[in-house]
């Protein structure tokens, strides 16, 4: 192999500049609506205008007359000839009331935009045209919107069958009996009697969630004899596979599932298993026609995306000395319908609340969730996963002891920071390893405290209001099979398949369907640091279950953690084989650990003259497996499955500083810096872009964004007029550091980063908001938060 | 969506009174009314025809009416259907008082908008419904101080009322916001209906 200058670097840690980004900008990606087959025929949707309504009839006649129409499919006819979506591999272990629900609505449309029937035609023209002319007769029924009033006996029920509308309940502290619960909740209630201060607060957090570039789309195909192929949007293919064999009844055998290789963002909400896809998938076989569903951004809007959708209700016990003795918090979710599979909408509240305890050392708590039904759209993943409305309640309750007990909210915190890991939280959440005060310090290094309350002394004397405001996020770093199972019914492990072909290139399979976070690049610099050779020298394939290894996604921030640790471990285990067939045709006795791979060889580190070409010595065990050692045989191939004992955590902090305009309660967030343990980088560009989509999105999500129901339960926020994101102008300088410590659970000491990250944003937000008006005594305790809403609190404080 | 509102227009009372019970003044004075049918004394059914932006709807709309004091005031409830581009359900009331000559007309009303319809913008809505309420009346106003004998004529031979967005148009107004003018105004109608 010729001598590479590139391969003297260490490529662990580099800032390579991605790999897909070429074709990505140059035009050449290649997504789900670019794909297109032979005969392939384009679907519709209607969705329902109401919130919640009888179905009398659905006539679908004079669509069937309209040109170019192939088919109509109704609720009735996927209720009589596919299975339900309550289907085993997408029901969690947990305790719920699970919604039986079909690819359309039957009997009853139970939010604004359920699917009521799918028109397919020759052209998507067509199939809109078509769309218009079915006739739905609806008989309008009470809508339920209020999670709180839901509860009430004489609610109407968004699910008929069921006995009320709480979907799931269920406590997170004081074990696992009523007996020791109680003990629990009296011991909590001793403390919170006894204790200095007391904070009690009802923390509003609104519906809002990501909204990716790319919309969800399918394109399913069918073949007699090779049974069903579906590409799909989605962030786990594996999972999906099953799901479309047990609903359509296919041997799963026969049903291969392929996320394309780009997508355009997924963020978690093509994480879960969506009834749409088997409308498409079901017409497809019917048909015996290839069958594409684009999602429109108004569909987008009405169906996905939305998550948050909060209350919690949050009480802290602490010292005057500023230690903090208690929480105790009753949290609700309005989780919509409650129909979506996997996650079932009330997955995300319920790791929200498991997460809501933070990085603080807690001595007690008595916390526990109620998820309602709604007529709304289901909760779907997004993002800081269930836990950006709890971390912005904790995180704002702790800087409201801090002004009580008159003590620095930054002090507050480092003071009660979990000191040294592993630690178990109270809610029983297991933080493995890190260094909290580190990051802490690291961050508070950066930011001169003093010297930013003279400035905002002096700021203040002549009328200009500044504030400071902190945060801070344990965050998960992958999900373990521990958790894994429980939640979501699926293995946490990672798995990668590594070959090395006779010239040498390394191609890696996996399992996971990554929308855009770099994996290629990622994954490549790992490969080359661990073979010696170029980035340019591998091939990453993921997403397609016919030729990768069984994964459960690219979610919970699994590459850094799991699928970057499978990948390695499957490299360990060529390079065995590799060094071992070396030192046999050597002659040598040697370990693995005796010999280097650097720059494109494999070099006996006792006697460097004895070396030889990494092609070389691939070629010979793949295409000349003659004279091996004993035992050995040809080949270069390997699966292998990483799994960490313990579930694994990364750590963030951060502080802003904001400045508000007291006339019009008009804001600005002019500095964003944080501290980040993200163990061992492997390309620090891709993790400062992680970080600062993350502060972009909670910003965004805090300030801007909002999904609106009125009190018809009609959405109202279906376009990118009236749901507002942020823009770039809005956004404020982010300088991102590291502070971190290798995480000591995975081969390569990195840590899964990114899907957590937003939680963090909008507590220091509002934080540093009410730190620049603290003469005016405001609090904020409800999201979104906005100039109109601030500029109310001011003038209710007498301020304007 | 609130909408409440007084207008004069030029005839006595009684007058007023007729030719609110007059359904072929009615049916030219909504813009792309296709039918406007009696099923009982105090129900009604109409078809209006709309474009409204990308959609194109035809609203089926039907209508009660109650607590009928002639000729001085009654309530109604209507819902209007149109398909793909959504629907109106509407609560109105209506009073009818003697200015000098002429007559004012005192209404108020509720409506809730639904799917597409209602999704595409709340104030600009409320403002055009307003504006175009105000046209119906201009029409019906027009329609009704034409001297005696002409209005069966004018109810015959006038083919306005299916050039509603030409109209719209002329007055500055766009096509989209039309749409819900005319649904509007059908609203309107009904309840000036007894």
């Amino acid at each position: 192999m010729s001598a590479n200058p590139d391969n003297q670097k260490s490529w662990m840690g580099t800032r390579l500049p991605r790999k897909e980004d070429l074709r990505l900008i140059t035009g050449q990606g290649k997504y789900v609506a670019d794909i297109v087959l032979p005969g392939m025929l384009h679907a519709v949707f209607v969705r329902s205008d109401y919130a919640h309504a009888r179905l009398v009839s659905v006539d679908v006649s004079a669509a069937l007359e309209a040109p170019g129409v192939v088919a109509v499919i109704t609720g009735e006819e996927m209720k009589t000839q596919c299975r339900s979506l309550r289907q085993p591999v997408l029901l969690p272990n947990l305790p719920a009331k699970y919604p039986t629900y079909y690819g359309l609505a039957v009997d009853k449309v139970k939010f604004h935009g359920d699917p009521v029937a799918m028109v397919i035609a020759r052209d998507k023209y067509q199939a809109v045209d078509a769309a218009e002319l079915v006739v739905v007769d609806y008989e309008e029924l009470p809508v339920v919107l209020d999670p709180e009033a839901a509860l009430a006996p004489d609610s109407p029920r968004v699910h008929e069958e069921e006995a009320d509308n709480l979907m799931f309940e269920m406590t997170f502290t004081g074990g696992a009996t009523d007996e020791d619960r109680a003990k629990n909740a009296a011991e909590v209630e001793r403390i919170f009697q006894s204790a200095d201060v007391v904070v009690k607060e009802r923390f509003r957090v609104h519906r809002t969630g990501t909204t990716p570039m790319e919309t969800r789309g399918v394109l399913a195909d069918w073949s007699a004899s090779d049974g069903l192929t579906v590409y799909n949007t989605t962030q786990r293919p594996h999972i999906d596979r099953l799901a479309f064999a047990d609903i359509l009844d296919i041997p799963a055998e026969k049903v291969r599932v392929i996320a394309p290789r780009d997508m355009g963002g997924g963020f978690g909400l093509k994480a879960p298993f969506y009834r749409e896809s088997v409308v498409v998938a079901y017409a497809c076989r019917k048909l015996g026609r290839p069958v594409r569903w684009i999602e429109s951004r108004y569909e987008s809007l009405m169906n996905i995306g939305q998550e948050r959708g909060q209350i919690n209700t949050l009480e802290v016990a602490a010292s005057k000395e500023g230690k903090l003795l208690a929480l105790r918090n009753r949290g609700i979710a309005d989780v919509g319908t409650g129909q979506i599979g996997v996650y079932w909408g009330f997955v995300m509240p319920f790791l929200g609340a498991v997460e809501m305890p933070n990085a603080y050392t807690w001595e007690a708590g008595d916390t526990d969730l109620r998820v309602i039904f709604t007529n709304k759209a289901c909760l779907t993943p997004s993002r800081a996963f269930g836990h950006f409305p709890t971390r912005f309640a904790v995180e704002r309750a702790v800087d409201i002891v801090a002004r009580k007990i008159g003590m620095e909210p930054s002090d507050l915190r480092r003071r009660n920071l979990v000191p040294r890991l592993p630690y178990t939280s109270v809610t029983g959440e297991y933080y493995d390893s890190g260094d909290f005060l580190k990051v802490w310090d690291n961050l508070m290094s950066q930011v001169d405290l003093p010297g930013f309350r003279r400035e905002q002394a002096e700021a203040r004397a002549q009328g200009k209001y500044l504030g400071i405001g902190f945060g801070c996020g344990v965050e998960l770093s992958g999900v373990a099979s521990e958790l894994m199972v429980p939640m979501e019914n699926q293995p946490g492990y990672g798995a990668a398949t590594v070959r090395i072909d006779p010239r040498g290139k390394v191609f890696i399979m996996g399992g996971d369907a990554p929308g855009g976070q770099g994996h290629e690049t990622t994954i490549s610099q790992i490969v080359a640091a661990t073979f010696g050779i170029s980035p340019e020298d591998t091939i990453i394939t993921t997403g397609d279950t016919g030729t990768t290894p069984f994964g459960s996604g690219t979610i919970g921030a699994r590459m850094g953690s799991y699928f970057a640790s499978a990948v390695r471990k499957a490299c360990d285990e060529l390079r065995e084989k590799m060094t071992h067939v070396l030192a046999h045709d050597l002659g040598i006795r040697a370990t693995m650990e005796e010999f280097a791979f650097t720059d494109g060889e494999i070099v006996y580190q006792r006697d460097p003259s004895k070396r030889k070409g990494f092609r070389e010595i691939a070629e010979r065990i793949v295409m000349f497996p003659i004279n091996l050692p004993e035992g050995e045989v040809g080949g270069l191939e390997t699966t292998a499955f990483f799994e960490a004992a313990k579930p694994m955590i990364c750590f963030n902090a951060d502080a802003c500083v904001v400045e508000v305009e007291l006339a019009t309660g008009q804001f600005k967030v002019l500095r964003w810096l944080t501290s980040e343990d993200v163990g061992n980088v492997i390309n620090p560009m891709i993790v400062d872009g992680q970080m600062h989509g993350a502060i972009v999105q909670g910003l965004s999500n805090a300030i801007f964004e909002e999904f609106i129901y009125n009190d018809q339960g009609q959405q109202m926020t279906a376009d990118f007029e009236h749901y507002k994101l942020a823009t770039a102008a809005d956004m404020p300088d982010i300088k991102v550091t590291y502070a971190s410590t290798p995480c000591p659970h995975t081969p390569l000491g990195t840590r899964g980063i990114g899907e957590g990250r937003p939680s963090a944003v909008p507590g220091a937000l509002c934080n540093a908001l009410v730190d620049a008006l603290v003469p005016f005594g405001i609090e904020i305790t409800e999201l979104p938060i906005r100039p109109s809403v601030l500029w109310q609190k001011l003038k209710a404080a007498g301020a304007v | 969506m609130e909408l409440k509102d007084q207008i004069r227009i030029n005839a006595p009372r009684q007058r007023v009174f007729e030719a609110l019970n007059n359904p072929a003044i009615l049916k030219q004075a909504i813009p792309g009314c296709e039918s406007l049918e009696a099923t009982s004394p105090t129900d009604f059914t109409a078809v209006v025809a709309a474009r409204i932006g990308p959609l194109a709807a035809r609203f089926t709309g039907s209508v009660s009416l109650a607590d009928i004091e002639p000729p001085v005031r009654y309530t109604l409830s209507g819902e209007g259907k149109g398909g793909p581009a959504g629907f109106a359900k509407v609560k109105a009331a209506v009073e009818l008082e003697d200015d000098g000559q002429a007559t004012l007309l005192n209404y108020s009303v509720k409506a809730d908008i639904g799917g597409k319809l209602g999704q595409l913008g709340g104030s600009i809505v409320d403002r055009t419904a307003q504006k175009l309420a105000g046209e119906f009346f201009q029409q019906f106003d027009a329609l009704i101080t034409l001297p005696p004998g002409s209005e069966a004529d004018a109810a015959a031979t006038d083919e306005t009322s299916s050039d509603g967005p030409a109209r719209a148009a002329r007055a500055g107004i766009g096509p989209l916001w039309w749409g819900i003018a005319a649904a509007m105004a059908l609203l309107l109608a009904w309840l000036a209906l007894k």
